[in-house]
């Protein structure tokens, strides 16, 4: 497998507090890997700070082998806008956009596609997703499952190397927040790479990967392979799961 | 009372506090100015008057006088307290040539009539700066304030009178107040001589002019007195004046300053309301959370609302008192001016006072402005800032889905113009701010360009023409015009030319009682004047009336009018009324020529060929057609005329630009700062998805830009529309002949040169204030 994702001696600090400590991994293509660990461990500076909403202290974020970590503003605008994907614990869809206005906002920036184009894929995506009855609707007006939706569709819409989650299913109920993994699952299945900050166990075990950090340092890591719904395997991998969050001290 | 509170917040938003506290500072300082200036303004002139004493009643005359009949009228007139004849020797501006240190130059580019007078002894008394009667010794001279002030002449400068025969020397000693002929609008000026130096020119020098003055009980009697001086047929071969008319024409830059201040004091008002509202909405929306709780735990609304209230209270206290001290400080530029018109005085305890009261009159304003928003707090209930998060928001109206529609526009100025097309309440207040800018900058910019216009003239009872001759010499008055009318004739440089002859008939005002109407006749009269209604006489049977007669004789156009000449009456009908400040605005033109009557003036306004030059052509007849015929370039006779008003016009409207400057900068800053706020958790999103800083800025541009240029265009067609109005309300206060003026725009100016500063202006603070987003980081915006 292409490694599309290498970070390499990332420290980040805020002020004279170490947050992050010397972390190196790399993800290869088409991986679902799941950051866990305890309040304060550093999970999210971590995405932060790959995905450059955040500057790292020190160290080198490689993406598709090209260093992205010391990029200017624009520059780093546009490998977000183009080569990366991001659902936050919240929505946060513009509030003065409908849904779909939304969804093709970050395609007709980027212009990889034409317009006709792109609001073909925002379509496909909705449809996919099964947001399309409310397409046209005020973001007002639609439930938070379906806000959660919409903003999967808009990380989407440009077809980004890889797609950060941070606490995607944070604000949602159980039955919400399955179908949204199953979304994110059927979409890295589809071959894109994702990368999501959890700290809900049924989440994390939907990942092939799951890194669990401690005091700002990789403590251990484990495989649980590809996820496959229909084996209805989870169970079993909720216990590994489980099993080895215990030994780290979770 | 919190003090604690008020003291963090002000710590806490000192950039928004400190514009709202310039705002009030400004409002204040110009609505206290305006005050100071008007107080002391009349008080100035009233002072003067009180030494000075100018006549109620002035009748100019040239040629010969019979003392024994005047002061046979004089005091037989009832009511009438004092009367005297001065004489005047009037002189030509080349006549005199000054010797300064610097320069030596003669006064013949003055348009005004120069005569030489001796000083009065109890009445109409020409004074120095500090209100004393001047005495002159043997070659010394007093010079009017506005020739020293056009020539920049200084005491100890030597004047030259010369003629072909005579040559003297005089230093100046002082120069004088004139009370009735301080105005340049006026046409003629006194230079003061010693009764020796009279003396001995009177009658070797010059042509004599007598100033037939009269005092009555009550300045009020001089109209009606004029007309039976007149009917008495004494002495009128000349210009009339009453005391109202001298007081109006001394006051007017100064009215116009004022009221030019005023405007702009009442919309900076505005301005501060609109921001103290922007500021407090925006303080009420963060602090939604606390009010919710506030009001949970059962603090009454009173006591919630003082706490704002009294943030807002200090800030209006600091800006109201600075203002106040910014006006005081301000007003020596402007009553360095009245001073040197009406003489020394320092600031009179009435204009302090009276403008502290204006100061404090908008403190009230504000505060009461703060109290009704304030009110909005007592509207909220705590579910609305609890539980719903509805907050103060009403309703917010849907979005517009179709962004998705769009094919090429790129995505930043779709985001921008969708923002401005369907939040545009949120960006009202920078279109109201824009606005009044607009309007506060271009209506006094407009009225000064209408001052400096050549078509001004239109309101000045005549047409536009290159050059203006006027004959008014009593007794050679026919031999003169003869003289003006071979010089036109042979002179190849002329395109075309207009004669008219002013004729005295009489006539009814509107309590019937006979009154009399100077009529200028011409077959030109009346054409190409400003029309406050009807339109120029076509027929000989047509009369057209200025603005101050038809209010006199009470008739309207479409009616006629009686005119009593020649032992005989005849019907005429008036189909215009004009403006006119010319002859104390009571004037009258017609096509019939009334040729049994003596003409009493000559007038011919000339239109040169395109190549010719006006100035010196004028010069050439000037000089070609001697005493008693006065020859006017227009343009020039206007820059004189009103030059003075302009002058004061274009330091009031250069301040103004920067007030108007500094008020957008400042604005344009405290808006984005609260907006910014506002829109910090899209910001970050739109910075999480891929956009950078740069299309934000971008996209602020875009919004502000568009909703500036709205407020642009909708200023100038208020401008356009409101800006005659206001005016013209003034001028109908003032008691000018003018009722109506059309205020005339620089097109380049107006229409290009203002919107483009403005709107470069307002982008330039845009993109510099929207550098700010850099410090904000995107993750800790999110995650709040």
């Amino acid at each position: 497998m292409k490694t599309i994702l290498e970070v390499q001696n990332l420290c980040k600090n805020y002020e004279d507090t170490k947050v992050l400590n010397n972390i190196n991994f790399k993800v290869d293509e088409g991986e679902f890997i799941a950051i866990m660990g305890q309040s304060g461990s550093g999970k999210s500076t971590l995405l932060y700070s790959i995905s450059g909403m955040d500057r790292p202290t020190k160290g080198n974020v490689l993406l598709s082998g090209k260093d992205i970590s010391n990029l200017e503003d624009e520059k780093m605008a546009e490998v977000r806008l183009n080569k990366m994907g991001f659902i936050f614990q919240n929505s946060h869809l513009l509030k003065n956009l409908s849904i779909r206005d939304n969804i093709v906002l970050p395609g007709f920036k980027s212009a990889k596609l034409l317009r006709d184009e792109i609001n073909q894929h925002a379509d496909k995506l909705m449809e996919k997703t099964g947001i399309t009855s409310v397409a046209t609707h005020d973001i007002k007006k639609v439930s938070g499952g379906q806000l959660q939706r919409a903003a999967i569709c808009r990380a989407l819409v440009n077809q980004p190397d890889i797609l950060f989650g941070d606490e995607p299913t944070g604000s949602l109920n159980s039955s919400t927040t399955k179908e949204v993994m199953d979304i994110i699952n059927a979409i890295n299945r589809e071959g894109t790479t994702v990368m999501i900050v959890t700290h809900d166990v049924k989440v994390a075990t939907r990942a092939g990967r799951v890194i669990f950090l401690l005091d700002g340092n990789i403590h251990d890591e484990l495989l649980l392979g590809k996820y496959n719904e229909d084996e209805n395997k989870s169970s079993s991998r909720e216990k590994r799961l489980f099993e080895w969050l215990e030994k780290q001290g979770f | 009372m919190n003090w604690l509170i008020v003291k963090n917040d002000l710590k806490r938003n000192k950039v928004i506090n400190l514009a709202l506290v310039l705002f009030m500072m400004l409002s204040t300082g110009l609505a206290a100015l305006s005050m100071l200036i008007a107080v002391q303004t009349f008080t100035s002139i009233s002072e003067l008057y009180k030494t000075a004493q100018p006549p109620h009643f002035l009748q100019m005359h040239k040629g010969e006088i019979n003392q024994e009949e005047i002061d046979k009228f004089m005091s037989d007139y009832k009511g009438i307290t004092d009367w005297q004849t001065i004489t005047m020797v009037n002189i030509y501006g080349n006549s005199l040539t000054v010797i300064g240190n610097e320069k030596t130059y003669d006064l013949s580019d003055s348009r005004l009539d120069i005569g030489l007078v001796k000083q009065n002894e109890a009445k109409d008394l020409l004074l120095n700066s500090t209100h004393e009667k001047v005495t002159l010794h043997k070659g010394e001279i007093g010079i009017p304030v506005l020739l020293k002030d056009r020539y920049n002449m200084k005491i100890g400068d030597h004047i030259i009178l010369a003629d072909n025969e005579i040559k003297r020397d005089f230093v100046i000693k002082e120069f004088i107040l004139d009370s009735q002929m301080n105005s340049p609008l006026v046409s003629s000026t006194r230079i003061l001589l010693s009764d020796e130096d009279f003396a001995m020119l009177q009658g070797k020098f010059g042509e004599k002019e007598y100033l037939i003055e009269a005092y009555f009980t009550d300045s009020k009697e001089a109209s009606d007195f004029q007309t039976a001086y007149e009917n008495a047929g004494l002495p009128q071969n000349g210009q009339a004046v009453t005391y109202t008319m001298i007081f109006l024409l001394s006051a007017i830059t100064d009215i116009i300053t004022v009221f030019v201040m005023l405007l702009v004091s009442v919309l900076l008002i505005f301005v501060s309301f609109i921001s103290v509202k922007y500021t407090i909405m925006a303080a009420l929306e963060e602090d939604i959370a606390e009010i919710g709780t506030m009001k949970a735990i059962g603090i009454p609304f009173g006591d919630i609302r003082e706490l704002y209230l009294n943030k807002y209270r200090v800030l209006a206290v600091v800006g109201v008192i600075a203002g106040y001290l910014l006006a005081l400080l301000i007003s020596g530029l402007f009553i360095k001016q009245i001073n040197a018109t009406f003489g020394e005085m320092r600031l009179t305890p009435l204009a302090l006072i009276l403008s502290l009261v204006i100061s404090f009159l908008v403190y009230l304003l504000i505060n009461n402005y703060c109290k009704r928003i304030l009110k909005k707090i007592k509207k909220v209930t705590v579910v609305d800032a609890l539980v719903s998060g509805k907050g103060f928001d009403k309703a917010n109206g849907g979005i517009k889905d179709g962004l998705y529609k769009s094919k090429k526009l790129s995505v930043n100025w779709l985001i921008g113009i969708r923002e401005v097309f369907y939040k545009f309440k949120n960006w009202t207040i920078v279109f109201a701010i824009v606005l009044i800018t607009t309007l506060m900058v271009l209506v006094p910019a407009n009225l000064m360009n209408t001052f400096e216009a050549p078509e001004f003239i239109t309101y000045m009872g005549s047409s536009l023409e290159d050059i203006l001759i006027e004959v008014e010499e009593g007794e050679n008055l026919e031999t003169s015009y003869v003289k003006v009318k071979e010089v036109l004739e042979n002179d190849n440089s002329i395109e075309n030319y207009f004669e008219y002859r002013r004729v005295r008939v009489k006539t009814t005002d509107s309590e019937n009682q006979l009154m009399n109407l100077n009529i200028d006749c011409g077959e030109n009269a009346g054409n190409d004047l400003k029309y406050l209604s009807g339109k120029a006489p076509e027929e000989e049977s047509e009369i057209v009336i200025s603005y101050l007669n038809a209010n006199e004789i009470g008739k309207e156009v479409g009616e006629t009018m009686v005119l009593f000449f020649d032992d005989k009456e005849q019907e005429f009908t008036i189909s215009g009324i004009y403006q006119d400040v010319t002859s104390g605005g009571y004037t009258a033109k017609s096509k019939y020529i009334f040729s049994d009557i003596d003409a009493g003036k000559y007038t011919f306004s000339v239109n040169l060929n395109d190549n010719v030059d006006e100035e010196q052509k004028a010069e050439e007849w000037s000089e070609l057609l001697g005493a008693g015929i006065t020859v006017d370039p227009m343009e020039e006779f206007i820059n004189q005329t009103l030059g003075g008003v302009v002058n004061q016009l274009k330091t009031v409207v250069f301040g103004i630009i920067l007030i108007g400057a500094s008020l957008v900068i400042l604005f344009t800053i405290l808006f984005l700062k609260l907006r910014i706020a506002k829109d910090l958790s899209e910001i970050a999103v739109l910075k999480a998805i891929g956009f950078s800083e740069h299309d934000i800025k971008q996209q602020y541009m875009i919004k502000i830009g568009f909703v500036s240029i709205t407020g642009i265009l909708v200023g100038i067609i208020l401008t356009d529309f409101l800006g005659d109005r206001l005016v013209n309300v003034a001028l109908s206060i003032s008691g000018l002949g003018i009722k109506k003026v059309e205020l005339i725009a620089n097109p380049v100016i107006q229409y290009i040169v203002f919107p483009l500063f403005l709107l470069m202006l307002i982008l330039f603070v845009t993109w510099f204030v929207m550098r700010t987003i850099k410090k904000y980081n995107i993750v800790s915006i999110i995650n709040e």
